[in-house]
């Protein structure tokens, strides 16, 4: 990794090429609706992006799976149903500014999607990105990345990042794709960090580990074990089962497929975004539902989460960011749920083994 | 409120009822508290901060809660009017629960908020309050606060979409409801979206599409309020449940104007007054079939 510098206005520069060559550059700006909320929207100019203010509304996995899309088209034939792909090939775009913990999102997302079959509209979308995250300052009381293994200043899925500085910032540059973007704008090596914002970041990293300790690898197993915990018929009991949790969260991947005739002939298939917590998600056409109440459904979430995959594709899906216990109009908290489980990891276990 | 948790004790230990649903302290704000143990009740609050509308956890689908046992619910008069409208409509029975009702000076819109009323952030439906002090309970608790400050956002916002014009009607919604990702949290934070099958998830014949595209959003939004008309008490759940933040109570509150403009029918406490669209009347004016 290396470390060069960037001026403001070598940015900004950067931003407005990018756009006169057809990149699309998405970074967070103040929302439309609401000037106290930011989301991640397509900017003209670096002047529209307002970097660093806070988290935004939802992660920026809309950009690789979005909230609907066609996969497919057809038309019914006299000689039968006729199928027309939707081409694959994405378009280059470049995420300015977004949060490590959401950027850490994709790299882990990335698995699942190329586990038993690779997904051609995620991976296009991912070779087509260049991503520039920021360092994050804005941990609160809900964050809990260094719980995770990631932090601040994590630089996993990104290709470069900025970390603010005098005048600029200071720009790493991880990968191939991050140095070729920053080439003809960054100037002179920088050997270190501002001490300022080493401190900086040492003290968000402080701040975040006070809201939640490192999990330890063997809360997987212990999840498993308490599977059958008596906690887990309380733990859900103000849950909606809304699934608001699911769509502002980073990691959170599973889709629908549905087909939807535009007329008696023509017709498009397409994925939406779904969600486990959902009572339809595992709804038999039997009319059998193998997680037959909200308990279940939120013991599913956190399972899959901390535990399934985990022992599949042996990390945590979760980035900590803490988007769903901010949004959740029943009050559930991830954190309070992981923290009550933890405290069973040592004891014996309850209520049998799965 | 130490009426309200030595109430929930007896209760609870007189085996009255096996839950008291009400609100407790959580990491963020408020949030709704399912008390089962008679020595837990001293968690149980109500402030400012009570913005929730726990008539929503009556449904009787919601298996896991009824599981629990006979409850008893904390509710608002704003909250009654939900109650009273699962009895109207048949999904609870009054003998079923009990009702501990509080005295409300008004609730914050945001319940992790620590900010005293203001204009600002007042819920904008306590307003229009006229049930601080309900009418359906059990018990009654509290003192009566003094009424809160009126936020005037909602009725100025309805003011001004009023005043547009139609195409600049439909774009203001659209810009809302083009976020919509149809996660349907709106309808189930809703106390009175209690369908067995939501229309919305009929594949044959597919009512509305269940992608969120612009036509289905569209779709999803004008049938979940229309069916709401005359049945919806505007507590601002689904305003709040809503992710994309889309202004859902603009909606509710136009549609129950509208309801009690054509039918003189407003939200209320009394599960014996029909429902408007639910009762045939010889004087109904009839008036939008020409």
């Amino acid at each position: 990794m290396t470390h060069r510098f960037i001026s403001h206005e070598k940015l900004s520069k950067l931003v407005a090429d990018l756009v006169a060559a057809n990149t699309r550059v998405i970074a967070p700006v103040h929302a439309h609706d609401d000037a106290e909320q930011i989301d991640y929207l397509p900017i003209q100019k670096l002047e529209d992006a307002s970097l660093g203010v806070q988290l935004p509304r939802r992660s920026a996995k809309e950009f690789f799976l979005p909230t609907t899309e066609v996969i497919l088209q057809y038309r019914c034939e006299k000689e039968g149903v006729k199928i027309e792909e939707v081409p694959s090939a994405a378009k280059p775009q470049v995420i300015l500014g977004p949060s490590p913990c959401d950027v850490a999102g994709l790299e882990i997302v990335d698995k699942v999607m190329s586990w038993d079959y690779r997904d051609e509209l995620w991976f296009g979308r991912r070779e087509a990105t260049t991503i520039v995250s920021l360092l994050c300052s804005m941990a609160d009381a809900t964050c809990f990345c260094t719980a995770v293994g990631l932090g601040p200043d994590s630089v996993r899925g990104s290709d470069a990042m900025l970390v603010p500085t005098a005048g600029g910032y200071v720009v790493r540059l991880i990968t191939p794709k991050g140095e070729a973007l920053f080439k003809n704008y960054v100037s002179d090596q920088v050997d270190a960090l501002d001490a300022r914002v080493d401190k900086a970041v040492a003290e968000a990293r402080k701040r975040v580990e006070a809201n939640m300790p490192a999990i330890p690898a063997d809360f997987a197993a212990s999840l498993e074990r308490n599977f059958d915990h008596p906690l887990w018929k309380t733990m859900a009991l103000r849950c909606h089962g809304c699934g608001a949790c699911a769509s502002v969260c980073p990691t959170c991947h599973c889709f629908d497929i549905v087909d939807e005739h535009d007329d008696s002939e023509r017709g498009v298939r397409r994925r939406n975004w779904d969600s486990c917590q959902t009572a339809r998600f595992t709804l038999h056409a039997s009319g059998h539902n193998p997680r037959a109440s909200q308990n279940e459904r939120f013991r599913q979430r956190v399972e899959h989460k901390f535990s399934i995959y985990p022992s599949r594709f042996g990390e945590i899906l979760c980035t900590g960011c803490g988007r769903c216990s901010r949004v959740c109009p029943g009050g559930m908290n991830l954190a309070e749920v992981v923290g009550e489980f933890r405290k069973l990891a040592t004891a014996a276990p309850e209520g049998g083994a799965r | 409120m130490k009426s309200l948790q030595e109430l929930a004790f007896k209760l609870l230990s007189e085996g009255t009822v096996k839950v008291v649903i009400g609100y407790e302290e959580g990491p963020r704000g408020v949030r709704p508290a399912f008390i089962t143990d008679p020595a837990q009740t001293s968690k149980l609050i109500f402030d400012r901060r009570c913005t929730q509308n726990l008539a929503t956890y009556l449904n009787p689908r919601r298996k896991h809660i009824t599981a629990l046992g006979k409850a008893a619910v904390v509710v608002k008069g704003c909250d009654a009017r939900a109650v009273a409208g699962l009895i109207r409509e048949q999904q609870i029975t009054r003998d079923s629960l009990v009702i501990i009702a509080v005295r409300c000076g008004g609730v914050l819109e945001d319940p992790t908020s620590t900010a005293e009323l203001t204009a600002d952030t007042t819920s904008p439906r306590c307003g229009q309050c006229e049930v601080r002090e309900p009418k359906l309970f059990d018990h009654l608790v509290g003192e009566l606060p003094p009424a809160p400050p009126v936020n005037p956002r909602r009725s100025e916002q309805i003011a001004a979409i009023e005043k547009m014009t139609a195409a600049d009607r439909m774009d203001y919604w659209n810009q809302h409801l083009d976020r919509c990702i149809r996660c349907h949290a709106c309808r189930e934070a809703c106390p009175m979206c209690f369908c067995v099958e939501c229309r919305a998830e009929r594949a044959l014949p597919q009512w509305v599409d269940p992608s969120p595209t612009s036509r289905a959003n569209r779709a999803w939004t004008m049938m979940r309020v229309m069916h709401q008309a005359g049945r919806c008490v505007d507590c601002m759940e689904c305003e709040r449940a809503c992710p994309e933040h889309i202004p859902l109570g603009l909606l509710a509150r136009y549609v129950a104007d509208s309801v009690e403009q054509r039918y003189g029918y407003k939200a209320t406490e009394d599960p014996g007054v029909p429902a408007p669209l639910g009762v045939f009347r010889t004087d109904d004016g009839e008036e939008f079939i020409r």
